[in-house]
């Protein structure tokens, strides 16, 4: 389901980060999920199964919808907006109010999946395994508290 | 010669209920649901609302609506 980029394998921790990352920097959002080259979802507030289910179908009609599998989606209802985005074999969907900055909610949603992409697990002297990005984020996070 | 107060009364009303209406009419072209979906090379399209595509868009959009829910509000 995401994009035909390098496989990445994110582990479960590295992507809650980057999901309560995501949720702190957009105030407008209801609601998030980080999805794996599997689209299997990594990270959600709650109900994995509904939200990979419904993201898959999202990604699936946006793709039927044109000529080429799409990279972002951005559908504007009544209810709410939600964005998708593809990158580097991850994927972010996202819920929010409406009129929520779409460009800025783009751009929070690219920034973290790659971060996720670059933060691939690196073994440690102690044999532990650590992402330095959510590292850097929790460093940003204790900063700005 | 000053204007009839009836006048002045009727202007005031008309120019309010202009006011309504151009409010209205904005306030339905933002309210007006969209998608738009944007490709690799920088390419996007826009789904008219009525358009079987967008159709289908929109329900699996309001199924991830449904999911996240209503923002808590603090």
């Amino acid at each position: 389901m995401p994009d035909d980029g390098t496989a990445v394998e994110v582990s479960a921790e590295a992507a809650e980060g980057a999901l309560a990352y995501l949720t702190e920097m957009s105030p407008d959002l209801r609601g998030a999920a980080i999805l794996g080259p599997r689209g299997e979802v990594l990270a959600a507030a709650d109900r994995f199964s509904r939200w990979e289910e419904d993201a898959a179908t999202l990604f699936a009609v946006a793709d039927r919808a044109g000529e080429e599998a799409v990279e972002q989606v951005h559908i504007g209802t009544e209810q709410g907006e939600v964005f998708a985005l593809r990158h580097a074999g991850l994927a972010a969907v996202a819920v929010t109010e409406r009129f929520a900055l779409a460009s800025l909610t783009f751009f929070d949603m690219r920034s973290v999946l790659r971060d996720l992409a670059g933060a691939t697990p690196q073994a440690t002297s102690d044999g532990s395994e650590h992402v330095r990005s959510t590292q850097r984020r929790g460093g940003e996070a204790a900063d700005a508290s | 010669m000053p204007p009839k107060p009836h006048r002045v009364l009727l202007e005031r009303v008309s120019g309010y209920a202009d006011e309504a209406a151009a409010y209205m009419r904005r306030r339905r072209a933002s309210r007006k649901p969209f998608a738009r979906l944007y490709y690799a090379e920088g390419r996007a399209e826009d789904h008219a609302s009525d358009s079987s595509a967008s159709g289908e868009l929109f329900v699996a959009a309001g199924r991830l609506i449904e999911v996240a829910g209503k923002r808590e509000r603090s």
